[in-house]
């Protein structure tokens, strides 16, 4: 009787993970419908899982007449993640390597530093008045990335990686007479692999999602980041509806308002999509390494 | 640079005497300069837009000027307070906002990782397990902005899906963009969507820990699996499950910024519900300048959020003396 009772208990289980599994697939299925049908049938009868009127006009449409803006925004993402990431990842392991030096007094005193700023901030208003009005980060690439370079969840996460290295290496590279900056870059860093790969993915992921930067602090179009571009196109229709009115033998063709939308956030999360099977297990891992002690 | 290691070099000076810690920073400054020089841009950082910002909390007391800035502005005195009080329903809304929707997010996240975690760990099939983890973490890599514009097609009033099922059901379409109270539990469905997958891979990663000697001596004295989840398994968790909470209760104050914004677009229907204080900053004081009041309301935030920490931290080494933060 037991038996039975278990083996219901164990089918409800499986059918509860695989309905939130469809669940958590289901929207982009949504989305990709949404982008390959056309825009009349869409107006007329809504978006549906399946693309009504299966066409590709709606990528068309983008990489014809707004594929300057749109490649604009998409390299714009990937030049602030990539310098993002880069500066980082450095700045980052850097201030991590210096509070794990086992006999360096002021040890402490950095951790706290650090850890302080997660317990109080000043806010998001005297944050953007020195960013804007004294460091003159607005409309510039710098204010783009500079401000997140360094996580101070993610450098403790690095510190314990240097932490968990066996003294015994770094005892004998100083008796062989190699200094700090020397300990770090030839031993930490190539040691340290594994954390670094996911501090850097956790950066990447970050920055490419990023839009509370451009948000605060980017009024020009050409430093739009793919995210902010996606927002103004949610926010207001005009930035597809503006000037894009082609005439075509006297008729105008009216721009694809609905299906571009859904288009754009294809393309979007696209590059997650692409990579997302080869770097899943690292941030697993990351988290698993961050949450036993962190 | 060698000797350093030898333990008597590492004992205290006698301290308090200026002359003698003075020496002492000197030479530490000399030994461990390039300690100091690898430290540096992190410092830097954490000045700018960190240590910076909070001495920008004398806002609060200034007349706030772009010509002046922040430190060449007038004082004002305590004229920014009368002004917040004034607007304090305002104020008032965006803090119930704030507070509500993060422990609802808390409540109802927590609930279902810790549930996917548990059922997860009951599963045996490996394939099955990795692939579902593998999707349900997915949403947690997709930006708000991306989500909200799926949530669109889900909930716009002529085309999203949501109307044309309850059209089909014979049922009258909802306007979900104009319905500030179910928009509530529309935000903490999508962030269970979001983040359920992600939390979920914290607790099976602790369940995972777990003595398996546990498990089998329950089975042996013939524990129902459901004995076994209740008895063992839950009880293995709420530590965890605390310390989340505890971390979770010093953010109560803070607002996500990139969800309200990605997924309302700052729709006015809905700010009754959706204008969290962080949302609020940004209308009154980025969009439309009135600087005194912001700061007014971020000091409140600053001070109440540290406050919360400061309690949190202090349960957390009741409950257990390892949990404590710091």
């Amino acid at each position: 009787m037991q038996t039975t009772e278990n083996k219901g208990l164990v089918i409800f289980f499986y059918v509860c993970i695989a309905v939130f599994s469809v669940i958590c697939l289901v929207p982009f299925v949504l989305a990709v419908s949404g982008s390959l049908s056309t825009e009349s049938r869409i107006a007329a009868e809504g978006y549906s899982f399946w693309p009504r009127g299966f066409t590709f006009e709606t990528y068309q449409f983008l990489f014809g007449s707004k594929a300057e803006q749109i490649l604009r925004a998409y390299s714009m993402s990937l030049v602030v993640t990539v310098l993002g990431t880069l500066t980082a990842v450095l700045v980052t392991t850097a201030y991590a390597y210096v509070i794990s030096v086992r006999n360096f007094r002021l040890k402490n005193f950095f951790a706290f530093f650090a850890y302080f700023t997660m317990l109080f901030s000043g806010g998001t208003l005297p944050w953007y008045l020195l960013s804007t009005k004294y460091y003159h980060l607005g409309d510039t690439l710098l204010g783009l990335f500079i401000p997140y370079v360094l996580s101070v969840f993610l450098m403790f996460l690095m510190a314990n990686y240097f932490r968990s290295i066996p003294h015994e290496i770094v005892e004998s590279a100083q008796i062989d007479g190699a200094g700090h900056l020397r300990i770090f870059f030839s031993i930490m860093i190539p040691l340290g692999r594994v954390g670094l790969v996911t501090i850097s993915l956790f950066y990447a992921l970050q920055f490419w999602n990023d839009f509370y930067l451009p948000l605060m602090l980017v009024n020009n179009q050409d430093l739009y980041t793919i995210q902010y571009l996606m927002y103004n196109m949610m926010a207001n229709i005009q930035f597809l509806a503006s000037g894009n009115a082609a005439q075509v033998g006297g008729a105008i063709i009216a721009p694809p308002l609905e299906t571009a939308k859904m288009a754009m956030t294809c393309l979007t999360v696209l590059p997650i999509a692409i990579l997302y099977p080869f770097l899943q297990g690292f941030f697993v891992k990351g988290i698993i390494v961050g949450s036993v002690k962190g | 640079m060698t000797q350093e290691a030898t333990p008597g070099t590492m004992e205290p000076l006698i301290p308090g005497t200026r002359t003698v810690s003075a020496r002492r920073f000197r030479k530490s400054l000399r030994k461990d300069s390039s300690l100091y020089l690898l430290a540096l841009p992190g410092i830097i950082i954490l000045i700018l837009f960190a240590y910076l910002p909070m001495s920008g909390l004398i806002l609060v007391f200034k007349n706030y000027n772009f010509n002046d800035g922040i430190f060449g502005s007038p004082w004002a005195g305590f004229a920014n307070f009368e002004f917040f009080f004034s607007s304090m329903e305002d104020a008032l809304r965006a803090t119930r906002n704030t507070v509500m929707l993060n422990a609802l997010y808390m409540l109802t996240g927590t609930f279902f990782s810790v549930a996917i975690a548990i059922i997860l760990n009951e599963l045996r099939s490996r394939w099955f397990i990795k692939v579902t983890q593998s999707v349900m973490f997915f949403p947690y890599f997709i930006s708000w902005i991306i989500i909200g514009a799926i949530l669109f097609s889900l909930l716009d009033y002529d085309k999203g899906i949501l109307n044309q099922l309850l059209q089909s059901l014979g049922l009258s379409q909802m306007d979900w963009y104009s319905s500030p109270w179910l928009f509530v539990v529309i935000l903490v469905l999508a962030n269970i969507w979001k983040s359920a997958g992600y939390g979920a891979i914290i607790y099976y990663a602790v369940l995972q820990g777990v003595d398996t000697s546990y498990y089998e001596a329950a089975r042996i004295d013939g524990a129902s699996r459901w004995q076994i989840i209740t008895k063992i398994t839950v009880p293995m968790l709420i530590p965890s499950i605390i310390l989340m909470t505890l971390l979770g209760i010093g953010g109560m104050l803070k607002g996500d910024l990139s969800m309200i914004m990605g997924v309302t677009f700052l729709n006015p229907l809905l700010l009754p519900t959706t204008d969290i204080i962080d949302v609020y900053v940004y209308r009154t004081a980025i969009r439309s300048g009135e600087f005194g009041f912001a700061s007014a309301i971020t000091l409140y935030q600053s001070v109440f959020g540290f406050i919360l920490v400061l309690v949190a931290n202090k349960l957390a080494g009741w409950y257990d003396k390892d949990s404590k933060l710091f």
